[in-house]
């Protein structure tokens, strides 16, 4: 079959071939000369046990060097090589067997040294078998990646675990009292030379991290009075730098060139350490605000690793959630949610000067305190400095100055700057800096903050008792401060207020100049005061003669005005001369009241009693004044209702009591109805117009009532807030809608 | 109530431009609308029973709808009537015009205008008086029993209304059986009409 060209192809090819290995020796001269430089070649790169002898104690290096040359001559090298790394081939489950046998005594012990042992052992078996360097660089780096392969293929996940606790029990200690580990240069070296650096760099480095991570949580957790960030980074210059310098900047030779090759990496561990610590404070940053001032330290630390690590989405979100869980539940007292609001103001302005982060994080907890009914009378009884309500939220430091309103771009302004990156479409760089500015800008009327000021200050001002002119200077002047921040305008009505105090000891005192009197009222300018809750007591007896009596004074005094009594929000000392002894006491009129009725006559019934001060007194007050006199021992209840004047003390059970010193004072601040209250009192009004138009004009549609609605005064609700306020209308069956037509329930 | 006025927060938007009553009434009438204004609050503050009105449109201040039952015990008793109201430019100093829209068989109305007889709508008129005080007039007209409150407020009137003023009959079929009152009863069911609910 063969065509004769291609018999005289294959002869050629033969012909050359023999020529090649015979070396135009003589017969086959060279022929055996080959082989035996072949089967010398093969020997001396045998991969051998670690028992047996090295090459050179069988051949002289010479007689190896002559038979490379000779292969090197007949072009056979290559297919040495080859033959060289099938033999490793051939012998490498003896290295698997070792590997294996290793592995499995970590797996039982979990004792690193095996896997020391185990990379020593590796080592020996590499350098048995590697080629001679006279060999040439070729047969070297195909035997070091030939090796490598085989090797890795045959070392198990245990292994890489196990190689993972090696490398960490390398590291520094997190407990500083132990001393760093002798650096293990060997093992660093026969890492190196097996290739298991390069291949397991992401290990080596898991373990930097995770041992950054351990250190931080362990040395940061919790302390947060002082920046941690700068302790952090000497740690890491003193501990792990020198272990990164035994893998990453191994062939350095100078100081520099270290620092050269640590550059890259080193930033990618300090990365990981702000990331962290930013981790850390991001988690904790509640109670970090909790703990304003006092954490400042931890809030310079987020700050700086903020700026390194972009984690502010997440500081946010994780805030969001905690203020949600923690704070804004109806478990929560309103104080409490504005101290924090105002930590967070305060920390946030800390970390996040342009205030991005703060609208974000504010944004739910002012929704939730606008729904919150006494958001405003928390703010402003701290706007005032009452007395019982422990830390102010204000600063005292802060200056008092003008509350800031939102104010337009200013195209002027040579310092402008464009809005951060992430604020949101809503965020207004120039918003209000001061606390009290954006408590108050919580709402968007200021009116109400006003209002609530006035019914305040009408509290505190009638709670004052015994003519005490300190107080009303502080209220003066707390009234002074509140105008620098609210304004002259605002505040006039308190103004008027306080005048009415000082007026009323005026009047007082010309009054009791023309006819002495024991009755010291205080004269309210009427238009000018809260709508004052007004039980009617009809004051019985003397008290009543010394009402009148003063009455006319005054209107001779001031012809043109008129007293009108509140006798509820007065007190009275009595001195209560019984048989046996005399009772002194400061007590409400009620009560004054009541006691006075005794002395007509011994015994009383609760209605009847009623019935004699004006039917405005509900029975719950009634009781409760008559319960005074009975724990004061005067009264005794006889039977349900019914009580009996002592005029001789009961010494039954509490003799020991000494009624003569009793002198016991039993006001309590008089209350003056708050926002809600009047704003229900206006409510009522607008039902009444509500009603009006029902009756007279059939059935209407919410947009016809609120336009109608107009028609009443002082009428400043949304058609929404009428939306609710007519489906409670409804709820309690005044009303029914049929397609979006209200009308009266029908009779 | 209470659920109601705490969600009643702030108000979020200032009230929208008042299109109010003075902007849009005849000129020179801002007195008018004033008096009207403060009628309008006290009828509504104050709680008669049985009497109501209100200005059919927010813009127009000078006409009302009202409403009156008839007092119990009398005739009338359970028997609600719509009136018109319309007040003049130059009011109080002249009467407002009242009409009775639900037909009333009374012997001073009109069965089919609905136009009242009464002197104080007319001759007797007095700045004084007011829409409560003329509604007040009108129920006890219509069963010719006054409330306690009248009688003491307008003790004058009393002396003209203690009966249906007869002498000026505007239905003589009313007047003739005005002693009947069960025959009157019986007519004025026949002419009454209850009140629709879409008025409006």
């Amino acid at each position: 079959m063969a065509t004769d060209a291609l018999r005289a192809q294959v002869a050629a090819k033969w012909q050359e071939s023999f020529a090649r290995l015979n070396h135009n020796e003589p017969g086959i001269v060279g022929l055996l000369n080959f082989t035996q430089a072949w089967n010398i070649a093969r020997e001396c790169i045998r991969p051998r046990g670690l028992d047996e002898p090295d090459s050179f104690t069988q051949y002289d290096k010479s007689t190896f060097q002559a038979s490379f040359e000779l292969l090197n001559k007949s072009r056979r090298l290559p297919i040495l090589l080859e033959s060289l790394l099938e033999d490793m081939r051939k012998r490498f489950p003896v290295i698997k067997e070792e590997v294996d046998r290793y592995t499995l005594e970590y797996e039982r012990t979990s004792d690193t040294s095996f896997i020391l042992n185990l990379v020593f052992r590796l080592l020996k078996w590499y350098k048995k078998w590697l080629p001679m360097q006279e060999l040439g660089a070729t047969l070297h780096s195909a035997f070091v990646l030939s090796f490598q392969t085989h090797l890795f293929s045959v070392l198990t996940p245990t292994f890489v675990r196990g190689f993972k606790d090696l490398c960490a029990s390398t590291l520094p200690s997190t407990d500083p009292r132990t001393n760093v580990p002798a650096p293990n240069v060997e093992m660093w070296q026969a890492f190196e030379i097996l290739g298991l650096l390069d291949r397991y760099e992401n290990i080596i480095a898991s373990v930097g991290y995770e041992h950054i991570e351990a250190h931080v949580v362990a040395a940061c957790s919790g302390r947060w009075s002082n920046p941690m960030l700068g302790q952090l980074r000497k740690w890491m210059t003193d501990k792990v730098v020198p272990w990164m310098l035994l893998m990453y900047a191994r062939n350095a030779t100078t100081a520099d060139d270290a620092r050269a090759m640590l550059q890259n990496v080193g930033s990618r561990f300090d990365f990981h350490m702000a990331k962290t610590l930013c981790d850390l404070r991001t988690k904790e940053i509640f109670d970090i605000i909790i703990d304003y001032p006092d954490s400042s330290g931890a809030l310079q630390d987020l700050k700086e690793c903020l700026h390194r690590v972009d984690q502010r989405a997440s500081l946010v979100h994780t805030l969001r959630k905690a203020n949600q869980k923690r704070l804004l539940h109806p478990g929560a007292d309103t104080r409490l949610i504005l101290t924090q609001y105002v930590a967070t103001i305060k920390c946030l302005r800390v970390v996040d000067p342009p205030g991005v982060l703060l609208f974000k994080v504010a944004d739910p907890i002012r929704r939730y305190l606008r729904e919150r009914p006494d958001t405003i009378r928390c703010i402003v009884s701290n706007l005032v400095g009452d007395d019982d309500s422990g830390d102010s939220l204000v600063d005292e430091s802060e200056p008092i100055q003008p509350l800031q309103q939102y104010e337009l771009d200013d195209y002027l302004d040579s310092n402008w700057e464009p809005e951060p990156v992430d604020a949101g479409p809503d965020f207004r760089a120039n918003k209000p800096s001061d606390v009290i500015s954006t408590l108050v800008s919580i709402y968007d009327s200021r009116d109400l903050f006003v209002k609530e000021l006035q019914l305040l200050l009408a509290q505190r001002l009638l709670a004052i008792i015994d003519d005490d002119t300190e107080k009303v200077e502080k209220e003066r002047r707390n009234v002074e401060i509140l105008k620098i921040r609210f304004g002259e305008a605002a505040l006039q009505i308190c103004e008027v207020m306080l005048k009415d105090m000082t007026d009323s000891k005026r009047i007082d005192g010309h009054v009791q100049s023309q006819k002495a009197s024991i009755v010291h009222p205080i004269i309210l300018s009427k238009q000018f005061w809260p709508m004052l809750e007004a039980t009617e007591i009809v004051m019985p007896g003397q008290f009543r003669t010394l009402q009148d009596e003063y009455a006319k004074e005054f209107t001779a005094f001031k012809p043109d005005k008129k007293l009108r009594w509140l006798p509820h929000l007065g007190t009275v000392h009595l001195v209560l001369h019984l048989e046996d002894r005399i009772v002194e006491v400061d007590v409400p009129p009620l009560e004054a009241a009541f006691i006075e009725l005794f002395s007509q006559q011994d015994v009383w019934t609760m209605d009847e009693l009623i019935a004699k001060v004006g039917s405005s007194v509900d029975g719950t007050a009634a009781l409760k004044a008559l319960l005074t006199w009975v724990d004061l021992g005067v009264l005794k209840e006889q039977a349900e209702n019914t009580f009996r004047l002592l005029e001789v003390a009961e010494s039954a059970a509490d003799g020991a009591r000494e009624w003569r010193t009793v002198t016991k004072s039993v006001i309590e601040l008089p209350s003056a109805p708050s926002i809600q209250q009047q704003q229900a009192e206006q409510m009522r009004v607008y039902w009444k117009f509500i009603e009006g138009m029902l009756t007279n004009l059939g059935s209407l549609s919410l947009d016809r009532i609120q336009a109608m609605l107009k028609l009443a005064p002082g009428y400043d609700q949304t058609i929404e807030q009428l939306g609710i306020f007519m489906e409670a209308a409804r709820l309690e069956e005044l009303v029914v809608v049929r397609d979006g037509m209200w009308k009266l329930t029908p009779k | 109530m209470e659920q109601v006025t705490s969600s009643l927060a702030p108000p979020r938007a200032s009230a929208p431009n008042k299109s109010g009553p003075a902007s849009s009434s005849q000129s020179g009438a801002g007195s008018v609308t004033k008096r009207l204004g403060n009628e309008l609050m006290t009828l509504m503050m104050s709680s008669s029973p049985g009497i109501s009105a209100f200005p059919k449109t927010d813009s127009n201040l000078f006409d009302w709808i009202g409403t009156i039952e008839g007092a119990s015990g009398t005739v009338y008793a359970g028997l609600t009537f719509r009136i018109s109201i319309h007040f003049p430019p130059n009011y109080p100093y002249v009467a407002m015009a009242i009409k009775f829209e639900t037909p009333c068989y009374h012997p001073n109305v009109d069965i089919n205008t609905g136009s009242i007889c009464l002197d104080i709508l007319q001759d007797k008129w007095s700045a004084v008086y007011s829409v409560q005080t003329i509604l007040i007039s009108l129920q006890s007209l219509l069963g010719g029993a006054f409330s306690p409150i009248l009688r003491q407020d307008f003790g004058e009137l009393c002396l003209i209304f203690t009966e249906p003023n007869n002498a000026s009959p505007l239905n003589n079929d009313a007047a003739a059986i005005w002693d009947n009152q069960e025959a009157f009863k019986v007519q004025l069911m026949r002419y009454y009409r209850p009140l629709k609910d879409d008025t409006a």
